[in-house]
C-alpha cells in the first residue's frame, strides 16, 4: 500500500502547487454552463428539469481534463517507465493514480457545485445531503474506468480524443444512473427506486475497480 | 494459404444464401398486418436478428481471445480478436441499418432511444473505439496488451449498459423465440433458423479469411524489417 500512498501524495502535492487540473476543470465547467445557457434558451421550469444532466455533463467533460492530465504528466518525464520498473504490484500504481484523480475530481466538484446552485437557483434542504453518496458513487465509477483507460490512451498519438472515445460509451450506465439520482435529490422527489439505483452504482464501481486493479499489470508491461 | 476448409465453406455458402433468399422472399407466408408496408418490412427480421446474433458472437470471441492472449501471449489470439472485432462491428452496423428500415413503416420513425436501439449503438461505439485504439498504437506487444485489456473491459460492460437502460419503456418487439407465447409459425421458424445457420457459417468463413490476411500482413512486415536491417 505504501507505493499507492506515495503516488497520491506526489500527485496531490503537484496539484496544490500548480493548481493546473482543478482550475482548468472549474473554468471549463463554468464555460459549459454559459454555453448551455446560450444554446438552449429555455424557461426556468425546463431548466430545472435538465439541470441534473447539465451538472453531469460538466463533471464528465471536465473530468476528462483531470484524467488526461494525470497520465500525460507521467509520460512527459519518462515516469511511466520508471513506474513499470518499480518492484511493486501494478495494482498498487493503479490504486495510487485512481485515488489522486478521484480526490482531485471530488475537490473540483465541491468547488463547482455552489456555482451551479447559484446559476440555476436550486433550493437546498437537508435532503440535498443525499447528493453526497450520489456524487461519490458516480465519480468513483467514472474515475475507476477512466484511470485505466487513460493509462491505455496515453500510449497513443491522439491521447485526448481517444480517451473520450473509449471512456464515454463504457461509463454510460454510470452517467444514466447518476443523472437520475441527482434529479431525484434536486427535485425533492426521492422515490423507492433511489436506493436500488444507488446500489447499482456501487456495484458498477466495485466491478470495474476490481477488474482494472487486476488488469493494470498488463498495461505497464512492455 | 488457401485451405480446403475455406473452399468447402465457400461452396456451401453460395447456395445456402440463395436458398435463404428464396425462403425469405418466396416461401415464407405473408404475415397478417393491416399495413401492407409492414408485411414486406417484416421480412427484414430474417437478416436483422441473425446479424445481431453474429455481432454478439463476434464480441464474445473478442473477449475470449483477449483473455487467451493475456494468459498465453500467443500472437495468434491477438489476430483472432482483431478479426472478430472487425466482423462484429460490420454486423452490428448492419443491425443499426436494417433496424431503422423496418422501423420507419412500422413505428413511423427511424429511430427511438429505446433499450435495444440505444444499447446496440453503444455496443457499436465501444468496439469502434477498440478498433481505433489499435490504429493509433504502433505495432508490438504493447498494442496487443492494451487492446486485450480494452477487449475484456468492453465485453463485461455490455450487459451492464443493457441493464442500465432497461427500465425505460421498450418499443422493440420481444424476442419471439424465447417468450412463452412463441408466436412464430413453423415455416417462419424454419426460415429463421436456416438464415441464422447461414449467417453463422458466413462468420466462420469471414474470420478465417481475415485471420489469414492478418497473418500474411504480419509475415510481410517481418520480411520488410529484416530487409531494412540488411
Amino acid at each position: 500500500m505504501r507505493a499507492a500512498i506515495a503516488i497520491v501524495k506526489k500527485d496531490l502535492r503537484m496539484e496544490f502547487r500548480s493548481k493546473e487540473s482543478i482550475l482548468a476543470m472549474w473554468i471549463f465547467s463554468l464555460l459549459i454552463f454559459v454555453i448551455f445557457n446560450f444554446t438552449f434558451e429555455v424557461s426556468r421550469l425546463v431548466m430545472l428539469e435538465i439541470a441534473p444532466g447539465l451538472l453531469w455533463v460538466a463533471f464528465v467533460f471536465s473530468g476528462m481534463f483531470g484524467l488526461n492530465h494525470s497520465f500525460a504528466l507521467e509520460k512527459e518525464n519518462g515516469n511511466l517507465r520508471a513506474m513499470a520498473l518499480m518492484p511493486v504490484d501494478g495494482g498498487q500504481i493503479y490504486v495510487g493514480k485512481f485515488l489522486s484523480v478521484t480526490l482531485i475530481m471530488l475537490m473540483f466538484e465541491a468547488l463547482i457545485f455552489p456555482v451551479f446552485i447559484i446559476f440555476y437557483d436550486l433550493q437546498l434542504s437537508l435532503q440535498t445531503f443525499k447528493l453526497i453518496p450520489v456524487l461519490l458513487g458516480g465519480t468513483i465509477g467514472f474515475t475507476s474506468l477512466g484511470t485505466i483507460l487513460s493509462a491505455v490512451a496515453v500510449h497513443t498519438r491522439n491521447q485526448q480524443i481517444l480517451l473520450s472515445l473509449l471512456l464515454w460509451p463504457l461509463v454510460s450506465p454510470i452517467i444514466i444512473w447518476s443523472v437520475t439520482l441527482t434529479g431525484m435529490v434536486l427535485g425533492g422527489e426521492i422515490t423507492a427506486s433511489f436506493y436500488p439505483l444507488l446500489t447499482r452504482v456501487v456495484a458498477f464501481d466495485v466491478i470495474f475497480f476490481t477488474l482494472s486493479y487486476m488488469l493494470f499489470d498488463f498495461i505497464l508491461e512492455d | 494459404m488457401r485451405s480446403k476448409i475455406d473452399k468447402f465453406l465457400l461452396i456451401v455458402l453460395f447456395p445456402a444464401f440463395l436458398t435463404c433468399m428464396y425462403l425469405i422472399f418466396q416461401w415464407v407466408p405473408q404475415i397478417k398486418a393491416s399495413n401492407p408496408a409492414e408485411q414486406i418490412a417484416q421480412r427484414i427480421f430474417y437478416f436483422h436478428v441473425p446479424s445481431a446474433w453474429l455481432g454478439f458472437l463476434a464480441f464474445f470471441v473478442v473477449f475470449c481471445a483477449s483473455v487467451a492472449y493475456l494468459a498465453t501471449r500467443n500472437r495468434r489470439y491477438e489476430l483472432i480478436s482483431v478479426a472478430s472485432a472487425e466482423i462484429g462491428v460490420l454486423f452490428i452496423s448492419l443491425v443499426l441499418i436494417t433496424g431503422p428500415i423496418w422501423a420507419k413503416p412500422v413505428w413511423g420513425i427511424w429511430w427511438t432511444w429505446d433499450v435495444r436501439l440505444t444499447s446496440s449503438l453503444i455496443l457499436w461505439l465501444i468496439y469502434v473505439a477498440f478498433l481505433m485504439l489499435r490504429r493509433y498504437l504502433p505495432d508490438g506487444s504493447k498494442r496487443a496488451n492494451l487492446s486485450a485489456v480494452v477487449g475484456i473491459i468492453g465485453f463485461i460492460d455490455v450487459p451492464i449498459v443493457y441493464y442500465s437502460i432497461r427500465w425505460w419503456e421498450t418499443q422493440h418487439p420481444k424476442a419471439v423465440m424465447a417468450s412463452s407465447e412463441g408466436s412464430l409459425a413453423a415455416p417462419m421458424f424454419f426460415a429463421f433458423m436456416f438464415s441464422l445457420a447461414t449467417f453463422t457459417l458466413l462468420y466462420v468463413y469471414l474470420i478465417r479469411k481475415r485471420y489469414q490476411l492478418l497473418k500474411l500482413e504480419d509475415m510481410l512486415n517481418k520480411q520488410f524489417k529484416e530487409m531494412e536491417i540488411l
